[in-house]
């Protein structure tokens, strides 16, 4: 055991920096993408090479093209931007946004908040007002009124109520998992187009339920465990305890589930793109190359490439997951 | 306990794999992409409806695929044409004395004023038959003869004629044993107002009709047909069988559009078209229609499949075309709207999206029609340089910053300059339009006009352009060879409806009422001509090309009449031969 | 860690009742969103049993209003003509405080309730059938096979992380191809199957569903090798991940390494202690598999020609079949929240002290 300690740390500091110097290579590709001096633009068609495989006789496509006859080389390098900047994006803000509903929900379940009557007050008559229902001015001086309550008497007044965030939480992701991407999009479909900020609003909202669950259900466990009890009995405040103590260990799941969202990301891009509320089809992506292949199936350059670069950029973000994070609670 | 389980698979592997089928004398098996949802005579949402339906039920006249004319089917001959004043049409028609119902009853002049008058019933989903046949306006009986009847029809198109045989009649016994429907007249049920009161006869004639459920359960009601509906099972399979007696057997010579050959037509339903190509390889259906062009053009590639396989290819009455939305201030101008049209490379788009198998047009008329299509047009082609000098003749200006090029233009004095930018929409998923869309962005970019794709999915794609949300959408027009009424996709008055261009001029108005209306082919090949040139001119749409419509099937398949027109193929007079033998 | 003892009694029915009548609730909320959402957007006029003007070059006789009275009459044979829900809110003119106007009880949604009260779930608007008929006859081609799927994808999941959890030479190639084949999309692989092992031209050794009717069942049966064989191996990657990552970390903790300490062999702290720990962490992702049964697999129905829940949706929502669409949503949604409630019970299994 102690002999092989050394290798087996070589061969983790070798893996570390090839998982590292993938990143670094797609997030370089992404930045001096327009800098490389390519044979063929971007969401440029070649009429004469459509869906050629990679390396054909009589064409400079080294990578081969994609039915529409652009050119998978550029496609691909462009396409980091999009994967950088877009997908690992919405993964890490879903992720984020996950872990924070999922640890808060699965900490204080449904009692464990609770809120003073002015301020729930206040939430009232701002939601009656946005609404413009009957009475809508009454309903924001109502409102005025207990936010003030809320800021001046602060914890002194009287019944606070629970606000049943396990509940709200769950039914979130329920609904969000169970209603279809298609019903979603046909509601929003009035509110087109989508800009890249947009789009980046609408993978996070349909991303965050998963990450969600599996901290949620990460954090029942962990609030059970003594170390949690011990801090809370030490008259730690509740968030600090949450902050420093419970969420870290909620989140180790997300440490194989991050990495493995990317894909499923990837793969949601495609699908809104095809709705017509994703990344229009000039822009780049891994995503909507790998789509392409569904009306050429014998095409493997267009499974290889996008798929490839995929695959190791997901292991790249799985290897430094497992080296890093907090360790087993003792 | 996992060995059994794998012991269990390998035995379900080996007998399944052992069931060898022989091919002759069985079924012949069709290929759909989809299920025809429901089989009601009087509703028909899909091609694969339309085509079961006419395996069940027949019309007084149909297209024969051999001379793609419409010859008679269940009329014994093509009808007498009378006008009368200058507004009607008088067409009689003599039914098929040996025609009759499963049952042996005699189809009558009464059971074709039956259909017409249920077409028209309200609380039906006649919508869309209302709408087409609200022109026959009455049906007059022949006291003498119960077969012989006469259609009035408003109007006095020729195209009038063949569509007023184009509808499945159905059995009146069937339906309306009672024949509740025989006081109404035609006419009155035809101008009877959505929100007039029930009528409760009416209202029991529907709730009946609904009872019988024939969109599930289409053999409930006999039909002069040759087929029956055997089995069908949802998304999945469709069995017809050939009835034994049939009264068009006894018909010599038989004609063409009676034909029915298969003793069981299968209609199997695989939406993915790799595993529809690996269907056919196999052998378990034996006929690919509509093959689209890159599976077609793999099909013919392989050594294997060509041996096995026969490849038919047509041109078909679909086109491809892109249109412009005309009431955008920036598109309202032709000059711009002819820049723009010398953008596309059609030929380029041919060769890449149907394998060159389709043909480019000048205009909507297909090119095969020799006598209608304008052949002194030249083709459109790419050409940048005409582009720009168009652009420039329009009043737009190219104009350089440091990091791009654009076209801007000056509408009014003292209004902020206009710049050309154009969203471009069509249907998502399909590769075609979005190698079409990519090429004109491509050619557009490089003089400096921006281009902005959007694919749009099915559904709001259609919403999005009946809202004129777009400045240039790509899109399908399905034609025929029969009819030339552009009225609902060009003239000013569908503005809103079907002309999505927002397109009309009262030149081009008066042009496209007066060719359904001319008396003579050639008054019409005329008319034909002029509104192609005029077309060219305003370039309310840019005519890119008529599509292929590829065919595959068995070797050992015959008559097949593969067509241009829909579905593309003659099911029912399909025959197998035994193969013929290559000697070396 | 002591997972035998410690199981409180618990006021179980009133509990019982609480939950039930709070999933009661979600389904109804859950459909309630789901109808107002979907019927937002206009109607096609493939909905409503019309080809489009603009597909078709129209015949001799149409004339320009014809179709808009088509629609009008269509929409009213299918109630959709009446205001949507209780209240709306019209365009405010100009010059005009938008407000709310009352419809009263003719409205879409409380039809749409009263029926659902009784028991009914509407007809489709393609073909006028039963939606209830539609969604059982997609279920029975559906359920076994995705059953079957879900099942299998568990055991697959649960021997290869307990057998990864080992450490064995084949741990890291086996966690490459694991990630690998997370990141092919689920078409990819299921035409990859297709291609090789049921075409004449690479092996023929499968047959495929459009060769079955219902009489010949063992062809049937030997058809839907493929696609269980496509849905077992899209599902078992991120389960097999997620559980050896866990039972990793379990067998990091105390109580393994000190089980290991007295003598135990790995496979038995595995089986014994960690891997029951490790699967609370996983729960969500094992219990999402049972909505995905109901639901059905698009991609794979599609591909391998099967009349399923899937591709009955898929078309319900493309072409707008909103009775169709709402009912089987209606339905994955209901079994999600039965899952969750699953998930709730199944975490308390697992760890009592989960309260």
């Amino acid at each position: 055991m102690k002999a092989s300690a050394p290798i087996g740390i070589a061969r983790a500091r070798g893996g570390r920096a090839l998982a590292l110097g993938w990143l670094a290579a797609v997030a370089a590709l992404a930045a001096l993408g327009p800098l490389l001096p390519l044979a063929y633009a971007p969401a440029q068609p070649d009429l004469a090479h459509l869906a050629t495989p990679p390396l054909a006789a009589g064409s400079a496509h080294w990578l081969g093209t994609d039915p529409s006859g652009r050119d998978v080389l550029a496609e691909m390098i462009f396409g980091a931007r999009t994967a950088v900047g877009i997908s690992l994006g919405a993964a890490v803000l879903a992720t984020a946004l996950g872990a924070l509903l999922g640890g808060a929900a699965g900490f204080w379940r449904n009692h464990g908040w609770r809120v003073p009557w002015p301020a729930w007050a206040a939430a009232l008559g701002a939601g009656w007002w946005a609404l413009a229902l009957p009475g809508a001015p009454a309903a924001l001086v109502g409102a005025g009124l207990g936010l003030a309550g809320t800021l001046l008497g602060g914890p002194r007044w009287g019944r606070r109520w629970p606000v049943p965030l396990d509940a709200g939480v769950l039914g979130a992701t329920a609904l969000l998992g169970a209603v279809p991407r298609l019903v979603l999009v046909v509601a929003l479909a009035g509110t087109l187009p989508l800009t890249p900020g947009g789009l980046l609003a609408v993978l996070v909202l349909t991303a965050w339920p998963g990450p969600a669950r599996l901290v949620r259900a990460a954090m029942l466990r962990v609030t059970a465990q003594p170390f949690v009890a011990a801090a809370r009995a030490l008259g730690l405040p509740a968030g600090r305890v949450w902050w420093r103590q419970a969420l870290p260990h909620a989140c180790l799941p997300l440490r194989t589930a991050f990495p493995l969202s990317l894909a499923s990301l990837l793969a949601l891009e495609s699908t809104l793109s095809f709705l017509g509320i994703g990344l229009p089809p000039e822009v780049p992506s891994w995503g909507h190359l790998l789509g392409t292949a569904r009306t050429e199936p014998t095409a493997w350059w267009l499974v290889a490439a996008p798929g490839g670069a995929l695959l190791f950029t997901i292991l790249a973000l799985q290897y430094l997951g497992r080296a890093r994070g907090p360790g087993p609670a003792k | 306990m996992v060995k059994l389980l794998l012991v269990s698979l390998l035995i379900v592997l080996l007998v399944s794999c052992s069931k060898r089928r022989t091919v002759e004398g069985q079924p012949v098996r069709i290929l759909w992409t989809r299920d025809p949802e429901s089989l009601d005579p009087l509703v028909t949402p899909n091609q694969s409806a339309i085509d079961a339906n006419n395996l069940l039920h027949l019309c007084l006249l149909s297209v024969d695929y051999s001379t793609k004319r419409y010859a008679p089917a269940l009329a014994d001959s093509l009808p007498k044409v009378q006008f009368a004043g200058d507004s009607l049409t008088l067409v009689t028609y003599h039914l098929r004395p040996t025609a009759t119902w499963d049952g042996g009853r005699p189809v009558l002049a009464r059971d074709v004023a039956f259909t017409l008058k249920l077409m028209q019933v309200p609380g039906l989903p006649n919508e869309a038959n209302k709408a087409q046949f609200g022109f026959i306006r009455d049906i007059r009986f022949d006291p003498t003869d119960p077969r012989r009847f006469t259609l009035v029809c408003n109007g006095q198109a020729p195209g009038l004629v063949q569509e007023s045989g184009d509808f499945l009649i159905l059995p009146e016994a069937a339906l309306d044993p009672k024949g509740s429907l025989r006081p109404y007249q035609l006419g009155a049920l035809n101008d009877r107002a959505a929100t007039a009161p029930a009528d409760s006869i009416l209202v029991k004639l529907a709730r009946r009709y609904a009872r019988a459920n024939l969109a599930l359960y289409p053999g409930r009601i006999p039909g002069s047909g040759p087929y029956q509906l055997v089995r069908w099972d949802k998304d999945h399979l469709l069995r017809f069988q050939r009835k034994p007696h049939w009264w068009a057997d006894a018909l010599r010579p038989a004609p063409p559009v009676l034909e029915a050959q298969p003793s069981e037509l299968d209609f199997v339903i695989i939406p993915n078209e790799a595993s529809a190509a690996l269907a056919l390889r196999r052998g378990s259906v034996n006929v690919y229609p509509q093959v689209p062009v890159r599976e077609f053009r793999r099909l013919q590639a392989s050594a294997a499949a060509r041996q096995q396989l026969a490849f038919y290819t047509s041109l078909s009455y679909d086109l491809v075309y892109a249109g412009f939305n005309t009431r955008r201030p920036a598109l309202s101008n032709r000059l711009t709207r002819q820049a723009l049209g010398f953008l596309f490379d059609p030929k380029a788009l041919l060769l890449a999206t149907q394998a060159g198998l389709g043909q480019c047009t000048v205009g909507l008329v297909h090119p095969t029609d020799t006598r209608n299509y304008a052949d002194s047009l030249p083709p459109l082609a790419l050409d940048p340089a005409r582009a720009v000098a168009l652009l420039r003749q329009a009043g737009w200006h190219r104009e350089s910053t440091a990091s791009d090029t654009f076209w801007t233009r000056q509408l009014a004095p003292k209004t902020p300059p206009q710049r050309l930018t154009l969203l471009v929409r069509y249907r998502a998923g399909e590769t075609a339009f979005e190698t079409i869309g990519l090429q004109f962005r491509a050619a557009a970019a490089r003089l400096g006009i921006a281009v902005e794709l959007r694919p749009t999915e099915n559904a709001s794609f259609s919403s999005a352009l009946q809202a004129g949300d777009f400045d240039v959408y790509l899109r399908l027009l399905k034609g025929n060879p029969f009819y030339f009424n552009f009225a609902p996709i060009l003239h000013s008055k569908t503005v809103g409806a079907g002309n999505l261009t927002g397109f009309g001029t009262p030149a081009s108005d008066r042009l496209i009422e007066a060719i359904p209306l001319a008396n003579t082919l050639d008054s019409r090949a005329r008319l034909l001509r002029k509104f192609q040139r005029l077309m060219r001119e305003e370039m309310p749409l840019v005519p890119l090309f008529f599509r292929p419509n590829c065919l595959a099937a068995d070797r050992r398949l015959v008559h097949l009449y593969p067509g241009g027109l829909k579905p593309g193929y003659a099911a029912a007079a399909i025959k197998w031969t035994t193969p013929v033998v290559a000697v070396p | 860690m002591d997972h035998a003892g410690g199981r409180r009694p618990v006021a179980v029915g009133n509990g019982i009742f609480r939950r039930a009548g709070r999933a009661a609730l979600a389904v109804w909320a859950l459909a309630s969103l789901l109808f107002l959402l979907s019927r937002w957007a206009p109607t096609s006029d493939a909905a409503l049993g019309l080809t489009e003007p603009t597909e078709m070059q129209a015949t001799a006789a149409e004339t320009p209003g014809a179709h808009q009275l088509a629609q009008r009459a269509a929409r009213q044979r299918l109630g959709l003509d009446v205001p949507l829900f209780y209240f709306s809110r019209p365009v405010a003119g100009p010059g005009q405080r938008p407000g709310w106007h009352w419809n009263g009880p003719r409205n879409q949604y409380h039809r749409w309730l009263g029926a659902l009260l009784r028991g009914d779930l509407g007809t489709s608007f393609r073909d006028g059938q039963p939606v209830a008929a539609r969604l059982a006859t997609a279920l029975l081609y559906t359920l076994p096979l995705t059953g079957t799927a879900a099942v299998l994808a568990l055991a697959v999941a649960l021997a290869l992380a307990a057998g990864l959890a080992r450490g064995p030479w084949w741990r890291r190639p086996a966690l490459a191809a694991l990630a690998g084949l997370q990141a092919l999309p689920l078409f990819v692989l299921a035409t990859g199957l297709l291609l090789l092992l049921a075409n004449p031209d690479a092996l023929n050794w499968f047959p495929t569903y459009e060769q079955a009717g219902a009489e010949d069942g063992l062809v049937a049966l030997g058809a839907c090798l493929l696609p269980l064989a496509c849905l077992v191996l899209g599902a078992v990657p991120e389960l097999a991940l997620q559980l050896e990552a866990s039972l990793a970390h379990e067998m990091r903790a105390d109580y393994a390494v000190t089980a290991r300490a007295k003598g135990l062999s790995v496979r038995r702290v595995v089986r014994r202690h960690a891997l029951r720990n490790a699967l609370l962490p996983v729960l969500p992702l094992v219990v999402d598999l049972l909505p995905a049964l109901v639901a059905g697999a698009v991609v794979v129905e599609t591909i391998f020609s099967l009349p399923g829940m899937g591709r009955l949706l898929a078309e319900a929502a493309a072409t707008r079949d909103y009775p169709v669409l709402v009912g089987g949503v209606l339905l994955v949604g209901a079994a999600r929240l039965l899952a969750l409630l699953l998930a709730d019970a199944g975490a308390r299994w697992l760890d009592p002290r989960v309260s």
